[in-house]
């Protein structure tokens, strides 16, 4: 079970597209923005910031007027899958068709328009209530515009499992091209990140508070790391089978060769648990049954976003199943990128490339209990081959590898 | 083809449970009673105040789920949304029935959910509402809420997958799950699908003038739109292998599964029913028979005018003449429109009437739509004069299409 990714497009607070997200994962450099706490769901106390997209940078990418009453999941989606087409080298006519399959990844929907669409019902009565509004607070809207827009008429797919949905949606667009029911995939994730769903993290105490300077930072893998930055973007890849990709000579940006799924039982609903020991066995198991060992991946491109028990599992996997051997260079994409919006996936591409990674911003001391320094901002062999792990608040586990093709 | 494509290419899945949760009340055969009746489970709508939507009744739940604390502490339980109780509800039922052991961790979970626990999150937009006290149930909203409830409580460390494709994510759903088990990802697995009835689905619906001011009239000439239901449908699936392997006992094959998309608008169905046509075809493709097969149709059948002309569409387009002689029926019309949900619960449904050798009638009132003039059963339950085959199939919201090919249990594959 393989696919190439024949397209990668990426909206974040970085910018649009994969040369704003290398600079800043060379950098280290996030864009942190101020948010609207006025809506009355804060706490007086609460995070005040996260990585918010200007809208200014993928307005090119929206097709005029049929964005306007789209919710901002669906404008990122669709700007970022027109910008993955575009970096395939594939004209928008030959994206779609019968056998264009959507497999897309979002953890909180359309908040925006879900909180708008509840406060009408409320304040003006359930017959004020906007279709406009609600057709776009279901979760798979953002995957209906993109098949619209491109007629892709292959299966239509939207999962829905927090901090893991994006790497699920892979793991799904995998399992589609392997059983022959697409020849191409648009997969990625999504999420926006309005005043609601940034409120409520908050009070979950699952944001980065402030340090001494008065900044709110995610530091990963850090004795003292209190939480993560919430962010928002869409990262979406194109995938092929490879023999398809091949005949019609596109650009590969690297092969996906397995994915792995497992559950942490332990895990409470608004958290992660502490279930590394079957999880660990679950990734051996899963890189087993298509050939590999931990001694075969070169890279990882962790998950771990800033969150203390998130962290805690994801080292404790990783340590459990590389056992005595050491650990590859583990970089942490979500000390810049922040939590949510997909730019993890995007990062994955970069790193396969070779992209440099700062020395991982926000990291300062090691926790004895995890173990794990980690990339310092050394440079690194360009990989063979990566692990991306995706865990999520609630107990999802997903985790793929990258491959190198040349 | 490699030797385990291979394997997965033979490999026959099974459903050994089965377990339910709806309008009629809790567990499978409630719902086999309820629907063999002939009298829809729609009603008026208590759970909220409905004085100033345009409609008033729904396919509302009235169980006691007491029962859950055979399973779960009271704590947990007091941290369950009413879509969660409903999976959970489901899930159990399934499990036993399946007499899956306590100890079986390795399983899959695949579900469908649209709505999740968004009932008791819409708590926080009530005047006067304290964030605050809300918090736990930022979690509970989720639409992955119910499927991770279902595999925390089981213990269960192996894959999950939740479908959020609105009305076809339980399809789907089950699909993802005959994907798992073909490729030897899993070996066992609970699919398919629950949600819960909120403010918000409610006039989200109203808005669209998509909901019939009385129970839903699926296929008839004077349907106005659909009914609003909840609860949930859950199915165990194995490998054949596995069943023999523990001597557990098919009730029928989950022999193939399509999904699509209509591509062409948000909320309307293509109108000559092309992406359900493409889904329905897929499925037949994927089970190996021809549609000639098939001896009987469980609609999506909502009773909004589009979608049913657009479903019947869809029918000719894959059945040709025959779409008018296939026996066919709309399990919606007993409990109304699961959402999420429904391809769980119609799913569990296909496969009892399967079982039973007889197709449950479709409830409502009036003649058939002489424009979709498909052979429903009508009135009381039909004896088949040939069960092997059945198809169940879902539109959705964004065009998102999918369908599922079931077939009577028999020691020889097909």
């Amino acid at each position: 079970m393989s696919a190439v990714v024949t397209g990668v497009g990426t909206i974040g607070p970085w910018g649009a597209g994969l040369e704003a997200l290398s600079d800043a994962l060379e950098s280290g450099q996030s864009t942190l923005s101020e948010v609207d706490r006025g809506k009355g769901f804060h706490a007086d106390s609460s995070a005040r910031t996260a990585g918010l997209v200007d809208p200014a940078v993928y307005r090119e990418w929206l097709p005029g007027a049929s964005a306007r009453r789209m919710s901002v999941n669906s404008r990122m989606t669709l700007a970022a899958a027109r910008m993955a087409a575009k970096s395939g080298g594939l004209d928008e006519d030959q994206v779609g068709g019968d056998r264009t399959a959507i497999s897309m990844g979002t953890s909180f929907a359309s908040s925006e328009f879900t909180a708008r669409l509840l406060e009408q019902i409320n304040k003006t009565g359930p017959q004020s209530a906007s279709p406009f509004l609600f057709m776009e607070t279901v979760a798979n809207a953002y995957a209906g515009q993109v098949a619209m827009h491109f007629e892709a008429r292959g299966s239509n797919s939207t999962i829905t499992q927090r901090e893991a949905s994006g790497a699920l949606a892979v793991a799904r667009a995998l399992y589609q091209l392997s059983s022959g029911s697409a020849d191409r995939v648009i997969t990625g994730s999504v999420d926006e990140m309005s005043p609601l769903p940034h409120a409520l993290l908050d009070r979950f105490r699952a944001l980065a508070r402030a340090g001494a300077d008065g900044v709110e930072r995610s530091r990963v893998f850090d004795r003292d790391r209190g939480g993560f930055v919430a962010s928002e973007g869409a990262t979406i890849l194109m995938l092929e089978p490879e023999e398809l990709a091949e005949a019609r000579g596109a650009k590969v940006f690297g092969r996906i060769r397995c994915a792995v799924r497992a559950f942490d039982p332990t895990a409470p609903a608004h958290d992660w648990g502490t279930g590394s020991e079957p999880l660990a066995r679950a990734l051996t198991r899963g890189l087993k049954r298509d050939g590999l060992a931990p001694k075969d991946i070169d890279q990882i491109v962790s998950g771990a976003s800033g969150s203390r028990t998130g962290d805690r599992l994801e080292a404790h996997i990783l340590k459990k199943t590389w056992g005595d051997a050491e650990l590859p260079p583990i970089l942490a994409p979500k000390s810049v990128t922040g939590e949510y919006g997909g730019g993890q996936l995007a990062a994955a591409i970069l790193a396969l490339n070779g992209q440099a990674f700062a020395s991982t911003p926000g990291f300062e001391s090691v926790d004895p209990d995890l173990g794990i320094r980690p990339h310092d901002g050394a440079s690194l062999p360009t990989p063979k081959r990566i692990l991306v792990s995706s865990l999520a608040s609630g107990g999802a586990a997903c985790w793929f590898v990258l491959e190198s093709c040349s | 083809m490699s030797a385990r494509e291979q394997r997965a290419a033979s490999q026959r899945i099974v459903v050994t449970g089965l377990g339910a949760v709806s309008p009629y009340g809790r567990g499978r055969d409630v719902l086999w009673r309820g629907l063999a009746t002939g009298e829809t489970a729609i009603g008026e709508l208590e759970l909220f105040d409905s004085a100033e939507h345009r409609t008033h009744v729904a396919g509302q739940v009235n169980a006691d789920f007491g029962e859950l604390g055979e399973h779960l502490s009271r704590r947990q339980r007091e941290r369950l949304t009413r879509t969660d109780q409903f999976a959970l509800s489901a899930a159990f039922e399934a499990f036993g029935n399946a007499d899956l052991s306590e100890g079986t961790t390795e399983l899959g979970v695949f579900f469908g959910c649209s709505t999740g626990g968004m009932f008791e999150g819409e708590a926080l937009f009530e005047e006067g509402a304290d964030p605050s006290s809300t918090t736990q149930i930022f979690a509970a909203h989720q639409n992955n809420s119910p499927a991770d409830a279902i595999a925390r409580a089981l213990g269960s460390t192996g894959p999950i997958e939740v479908i959020s494709s609105a009305c076809s994510a339980a399809t789907m759903a089950l699909e993802g799950a005959l994907q798992a088990l073909r490729s030897g990802e899993v070996e066992v697995a609970l699919a398919g699908g629950a949600d819960g009835l909120c403010r918000l689905t409610y006039a989200g619906f109203n808005s669209l003038r998509a909901v019939d001011e009385e129970a839903c009239r699926p296929f008839r000439a004077e349907r106005e739109g659909l009914s609003i239901g909840e609860g949930a449908g859950v199915l165990v699936l194995e490998t054949l292998e596995h069943a023999r392997a523990r001597r557990a006992t098919p009730i029928a094959e989950l022999a193939g599964a399509g999904s699509s998309c209509d591509a062409f608008h948000m909320t309307a169905p293509h109108p000559e029913g092309l992406g359900a046509a493409a889904a329905i075809r897929a499925a037949i493709q994927d089970a190996g028979i021809e549609h000639g097969d098939v001896d009987f149709f469980n609609l999506h059948g909502t009773g909004t005018p589009h979608n049913d002309a657009a479903e019947w569409r869809a029918l000719v387009n894959v059945f040709g003449e025959r779409a008018s002689r296939l026996p066919a029926t709309s399990t919606k019309s007993g409990v109304g429109h699961l959402l999420g949900g429904c391809g769980g619960l119609e799913a569990v449904v296909t496969v009892m009437c399967l079982d039973a050798g007889m197709v449950h009638p479709t409830m409502g009132a009036g003649p058939v739509d002489p424009d979709s003039p498909a052979d429903l059963v009508l009135g009381k339950a039909r004896e088949l004069t040939k069960s092997n085959f059945a198809v169940s199939a879902n539109l959705a919201f964004g065009g998102a299409n999918g369908a599922l090919v079931f077939r009577r249990f028999s020691e020889e594959p097909s």
